[in-house]
């Protein structure tokens, strides 16, 4: 039984993970139809950045918002620089290469002005494990869901109450309506991509107690989220979440009673299902087209 | 039309023109070179995740070269390192193999951090016929082939079999119940050691009661970690990298299960104690040199030159120290057994390794290698070194509190 | 471009790889740049397959490293395991490859773009994990070692034998390559992405060109990956990642996607490259993703891509003119004329019902086109008069209803099937092919009607040559019987709005068509483009063809219909000769509102 807890548990820790890095994709999505690829890299500069911070004795309180603040900066760089010359485009070859390009050279830089070694950031969270039911979890893993459900929530509330967020909702609906409503298109993208870059930043220092900080950090998570966002219908926010903590779960039961080793090629067969039976995505919408 | 005829080049008439062409113009390769350049070639993981492994390994051979040339060099020439980047895939090894045997004609060169690259690399040192020296790689069935016919290739490394024996030594000696568990990484070095811990097993007698594994980058072991909690070992063989270790560390603390043996491979010879804090505490860790702790003349000299040179602190800072010791002494293996050959000739450099006696930093070679595959490992499980981590520094296990 | 001259430069530059293939063991006296180039070599046939997918038919795929893994271990585990010869393993390979690539396309049915992409990078890990766990087949992380040297008739082949038969290899998938690219499967391809809709209205199923792209591509990366196996003698899951199969998407893109020479550009330069950077040292991957980023930037046409666009920047400009249509060609008549009593080409719509959502677009429409009429439906803005046609085309499916042609219930049947049967239709927004020139989008139209397969088409067999050149004469007499001869070789972009149409109802024409639909035809066009239209379409009225016409200029209707249809929220409001109708007083109040003057 306790197993049973455990699997639970650490499913929803690590689903939680992809809900919230689904998400980031989703908000990109959502504002251009195009996102940075390469956003796990922005995980991991959220992360990197912490550690270096620390590091140099500042403290943790104020290297994190120093951090969050660098992503924000990089995030909306890209979707200046890297993405918006490409969204015309029907294939989107154009933003996907760049923005790969962009974070083959970020994980590069890093690796080797931080090293290819993986560093810690040490937070009372993980000292010493919660028992819940005979299986245990740090409460830092625990924050995770927490934070993801609440993190969702508040960006509901964002869409729908403030000006900014409705401005942003109506270029997600129809951006030529929307620029031509008055709406600021260019300055709303950006502000979603900014938004979803504070999130990236936010999650690598969520997670860089429990994963620790490394170069590579972010390469399969944000495939992993990009493409758990996709089976969910990237533009349902809600789906994506649900869908995050779902295949953690999935996951680790496979690990639990499958075995470890298959984790990857049965879950990402899933996917692939998954997209074959409901190709816009589980709780997307479909489109019509008009001629 | 005319014009429009110009697509009959493109039927099959030509094409079997080709055909016939390429298959009867046979022109014999070029042999290479008697006399190679001075130069060591290294196929390395300068980019990626082993970048540390990479790093170590150039560490070593170029503090070695430096003292060398500093004395005159090899036959009076100055060797060189040249150093090339396989980022852990099997094919870029291979490519280097040709390029530092072909195109820069080295006299020899020498081996990298991955066992997968290292495996793929046997078929083209023995064809291509270049001295190959080891400094990581541990997997067995690089130096003892399949084929049994390994003439090129030499290691200054630890062997994975004799490795798994030290472990399983360690780890069976120390448990009460004998109930030894595995925990293995997915990859050709995890997959490569399973089997070799198995023999080493039933070589006492035993058989492992848990044998998992897990991926890079896993953040979660508490399944596989529960079946060795449920199987009752009281003794763990970890084959992983730090920061996995980490991980299994973490998992066994979450569960409530600490053995009371954790003995390694030397992944966990990085910085496991930063990372996994207390926890890593008393997790004993094989190497083949131990930079921190007490050193003798000729580790303290090397260090010292290691500190200048690479802008090291204290010798915590050094990521993977057995590399930088394994090809410090490769290096100089090899330049001897080419003031022993007499010419910078691959072959007469290859038979005078086996005349080799060198008192290195990791052992006393004597000598280096002897003419049976088991033995193109120059380095005994004598010299195996035990280590433990204690307050977040890996020392020799007698410099701590653990028995 | 001018095809002849493109025709001439291809048969030059095939003759001058051959050389050059030929004659560079030679020069390079090294073993090792000898492999680099034999390496280089397998790329390129990589890159020729995805270009295919991408190029041509304007997918992404990120996957073609585990098509590569599929190709290469079924060799390796052929010639290790079972004992096969090379020749009998590299065919094995080529045929599970492809159908994996059978497989692969699938999801193009419902998925493009970024969805599509991200199905290829969970096959290809997926592959990657396969090939790792099941180890009993595929040697697990350790692969598969000790791959034999390639014996062709009794002999072992060595280093330069193996470097001749690659680029033997190389050059016959360069040819078939280009057979495909200047070919109707080629055409076919490049349309389905430029509209989608368009090649459905000519008969053509998208999804099968998709198919077909992914197939070849998989074919020809199934030979590259059995080459690949016996040239490192080994195979282990490291070599085909994630970032593998992105290097040979750059490939395609940085020489110049759905250009002929790109990926051979391509996959030189990134095969070189890593030489070049390796004297970065620890910056060599850093500076790749420079590369990569850019090239995206500065040359996203790629190198040939570039080269090709500046080329045309800088011909000089002819003044095209447009001739007055319809023209006397015999062979178009030969192609266009409907046997008038073999013919049944009447429609009869019944009880038809288009819901959208909540709304009703349709509603129980019954109406009957009579074979050889030509028929009109009006109606205000909103009645419903494009939902009608959308329909009765088979672009949508009604909710409820038959529609009965030639005996036939067509409800539910996809557009290009309708197509093959004979219904041919224009669209409100020209759906033009708009970066093929004019003869090509003609000669897309004829695609369903030629006899010459994929076969004979690859190998360029007299039939095959023999059939391109009746089509486009056949294209060329149907571009002077619309009068835009001189256009031939403009892009359909570049015309004017008028001439567009011209042009779409002359790719309509080619596929032969009982019924030819036109949806508001004269929108847009001047007076006397007006004028030609109505002669032109009761010039195709004295074919046999029947016309529905959806339209708003109410004068060109009366002139021209035999019946009329008046819709207005979706119901049938009048129905009959047009002087009838014109005088029914619910058709003066739904279009002014009120009983009152007619207009003019």
């Amino acid at each position: 039984m306790s197993s049973i807890v455990q699997y639970f548990l650490s499913g929803i820790s690590i689903g939680a993970i992809y809900s919230l890095i689904g998400l980031g994709f989703s908000i990109m999505w959502s504002a251009s139809r195009a996102v940075n690829f390469a956003y796990g890299d922005v995980v991991m500069l959220g992360a990197v950045l912490t550690v270096i911070f620390v590091g140099y004795g500042i403290p943790l309180i104020i290297s994190m918002p120093i951090a969050v603040f660098v992503c924000i900066v990089y995030g909306v760089l890209i979707e200046r620089f890297a993405v918006a010359p490409f969204t015309k485009e029907v294939t989107g070859i154009g933003w996907m290469l760049s923005t790969i390009g962009i974070g083959i050279m970020l994980e590069s830089f890093v690796t080797i002005s931080f090293g290819s070694f993986a560093k810690p950031l040490v937070t009372p969270l993980i000292e010493k494990p919660i028992i819940i039911l005979g299986a245990g979890i740090y409460p830092q893993e625990l924050l995770i869901p927490i934070f993801a459900v609440t993190f969702l929530f508040c960006l509901e509330l964002f869409y729908q109450k403030t000006l900014i967020g409705r401005a942003i909702k109506a270029v997600a609906y129809n951006q030529m309506a929307a620029g031509l409503m008055g709406i600021n298109v260019k300055l709303m993208t950006a502000i979603s991509f900014g938004i979803a870059a504070a999130l990236g930043g936010g999650i690598g220092i969520l997670i860089a107690p429990i994963v620790q900080a490394s170069a590579t950090m972010g390469l399969l998570l944000g495939l992993k989220g990009f493409a758990i966002a996709i089976i969910a219908g990237i533009t349902n926010a809600r789906g994506v979440v649900i869908m995050g903590l779902v295949y953690g779960i999935m996951e680790k039961f496979i690990e639990g009673f499958i075995s470890s080793s298959a984790r990857e090629a049965i879950g990402f067969s899933v996917i692939i299902l998954l997209l074959f039976i409901f190709p816009q995505g589980i709780f997307g919408k479909k489109e019509m087209v008009k001629v | 039309m005319s014009k429009h005829n110009k697509l009959y080049p493109f039927s099959i008439n030509i094409l079997t023109n080709t055909l016939v062409l390429a298959t009867s113009a046979l022109i014999s390769v070029t042999s290479f070179a008697q006399q190679a350049s001075p130069c060591i070639g290294a196929s390395l993981p300068l980019t990626g995740a082993a970048a540390f492994g990479g790093e170590a390994i150039a560490m070593g051979a170029e503090i070695a070269i430096a003292e060398i040339n500093a004395k005159g060099g090899v036959l009076g020439k100055k060797l060189s390192l040249k150093a090339y980047d396989d980022a852990g895939q099997p094919p870029k090894g291979v490519d280097n193999v040709r390029r530092i045997a072909l195109s820069d004609n080295c006299i020899a060169m020498l081996g990298g951090y991955h066992s997968g690259v290292q495996l793929a690399m046997r078929d083209t040192v023995a064809q291509v016929g270049i001295p190959y020296v080891g400094t990581t790689a541990g997997a067995t069935a690089i130096i003892e082939q399949e084929n049994g016919q390994n003439k090129w290739m030499f290691r200054v490394s630890a062997k994975d079999k004799w490795v798994a024996q030290f472990l399983v030594e360690q780890a069976v000696s120390r448990s009460k119940n004998k109930k030894v568990a595995l925990l293995y990484e997915n990859t050709g070095w995890g997959n490569g050691g399973k089997p070799d811990v198995e023999a080493a097993m039933k070589a006492k007698g035993l058989n492992l009661v848990a044998l998992e594994t897990f991926n890079w980058n896993d953040v979660d072991m508490t399944p596989q970690l529960l079946r060795v909690k449920n199987a009752g070992a009281d003794s763990v063989i970890i084959w992983a990298l730090d920061r996995e270790g980490n991980q299994i560390l973490r998992g066994m603390d979450k569960i409530s299960y600490r053995p009371d043996n954790i003995v390694a491979a030397w992944g966990l010879a990085g910085n496991l104690g930063e990372i996994a804090g207390k926890l890593a505490n008393g997790v004993l860790v094989f190497q083949t040199y131990i930079w921190t702790g007490k050193l003798d003349a000729k580790g303290e000299d090397v260090w010292k030159k290691l500190q200048a040179k690479y802008n090291l602190k204290t010798p915590q800072d050094i990521k993977f120290g057995s590399g930088i010791a394994n090809s410090y002494d490769a290096v100089y293996i090899l330049a001897q057994a080419i003031e022993k050959a007499g010419s910078f000739d691959r072959t007469k450099v290859r038979d005078a390794f086996y005349e080799i006696n060198y008192d290195g930093l990791v052992a006393k070679y004597q000598p280096a290698f002897e003419k049976t595959q088991e033995r193109h490992d120059a380095i005994l499980p004598k010299y195996y070194k035990i280590s433990a981590w204690h307050d977040g520094k890996l020392l020799p296990l007698s410099e701590t509190p653990y028995k | 471009m001018n095809q002849r001259f493109f025709n001439t430069y291809i048969f030059w530059l095939t003759i001058c790889l051959f050389l050059a293939i030929i004659l560079i063991p030679n020069i390079i006296n090294n073993a090792y740049q000898l492999r680099v180039l034999m390496l280089l070599l397998i790329y390129a046939v990589v890159a020729l397959g995805l270009n295919l997918v991408v190029g041509l038919a304007g997918l992404v795929s990120l996957g073609q490293a585990g098509l590569l893994a599929i190709g290469a271990y079924t060799a390796a585990i052929l010639a290790t395991r079972f004992g096969f010869e090379f020749i009998p393993s590299m065919l094995v390979a080529m045929f599970i490859t492809g159908i994996f690539g059978v497989i692969l396309a699938y999801p193009t049915l419902r998925v493009k773009g970024v969805y599509l992409a991200v199905i290829t990078i969970a096959f290809g890990i997926v592959v990657e994990n396969i090939a790792i766990e099941w180890s009993s087949v595929t040697g697990g992380t350790t692969g598969i070692s000790s791959i034999p040297k390639i014996a062709l008739f009794g002999h072992s082949l060595n280093d330069t034998a193996f470097y001749y038969l690659i680029g033997t290899i190389f050059l016959i998938a360069f040819i078939a390559h280009y057979n495909i690219k200047n070919s109707r499967f080629g055409r076919s391809m490049r349309a389905a992405t430029q509209s989608e809709i368009a090649v459905r209205s000519i008969g053509i199923n998208p999804i099968t060109a998709r198919t077909l792209a992914f197939t070849l591509a998989a074919i020809f990366t199934g030979v590259a990956g059995a080459l690949y196996a016996y040239l490192n003698s080994y195979v282990n899951p490291d070599t085909f990642r994630f970032l593998d199969s992105l290097r040979y998407l750059l490939m395609v893109i940085l020489g110049g996607s759905g250009t002929v020479l790109g990926p051979l550009i391509g996959a030189s330069i990134l095969t070189y490259i890593p030489e070049l950077f390796q004297k970065f040292g620890v910056w060599q991957y850093f500076a790749y993703g420079a590369l990569l980023t850019l090239v995206i930037f500065i040359m996203p046409l790629g190198i040939v891509g570039t080269i090709i666009f500046w080329y045309n920047k800088f011909q000089p400009k002819r003044v095209c003119n447009s001739k007055p249509w319809p023209t006397t060609e015999p062979l178009v008549d030969a192609l266009i004329n409907q046997n008038k009593d073999k013919n049944n080409a009447s429609l009869s719509i019944e009880k038809m019902t288009v819901k959208f959502g909540g709304l009703i677009a349709n509603n129980n429409i019954t109406e009957d086109i009579k074979s050889g009429s030509i028929h009109a439906i009006i109606g205000p803005n909103g009645a419903g008069k494009s939902t009608f046609l959308n329909c009765i085309s088979g672009l949508y499916k009604p909710t409820g209803g038959t529609i009965f042609f030639d005996e036939k219930n067509i409800v539910g049947l996809p557009m290009h099937s309708l197509a093959k049967m004979g219904i041919a239709r224009t669209f409100q927004n020209t759906e033009l092919f708009s970066q093929m020139t004019v003869l090509e989008n003609v000669l897309v139209g004829f695609h369903t009607q030629y006899k010459t397969g994929l076969i004979a088409t690859l190998m360029r067999l007299p039939s095959f040559i023999k059939e391109e050149k009746e089509f486009h004469e056949l294209a060329k007499a149907l571009l002077r019987y619309v009068g835009l001869d001189e256009y031939a070789d403009e892009e359909a972009r570049n015309l004017p709005f008028g001439h567009q149409r011209r042009l779409e109802i002359a790719r309509a024409l080619a596929i032969s068509p009982k019924i030819l639909m036109l949806d508001e035809p004269a929108a847009g066009l001047t007076h006397s483009e007006i004028e030609d239209l109505k002669r032109f379409i009761i010039s195709l009225s004295d074919k046999n063809i029947t016309i529905v016409l959806v339209e708003h200029h109410v004068e060109m209707i009366m002139a021209l219909s035999n019946t009329v249809t008046v819709l207005d929220y979706g119901i049938v409001i009048a129905s009959g000769a047009p002087s009838q109708v014109q005088e029914n007083p619910a058709v003066i109040e739904a279009y002014f509102g009120s009983p009152g003057v007619t207009n003019e």
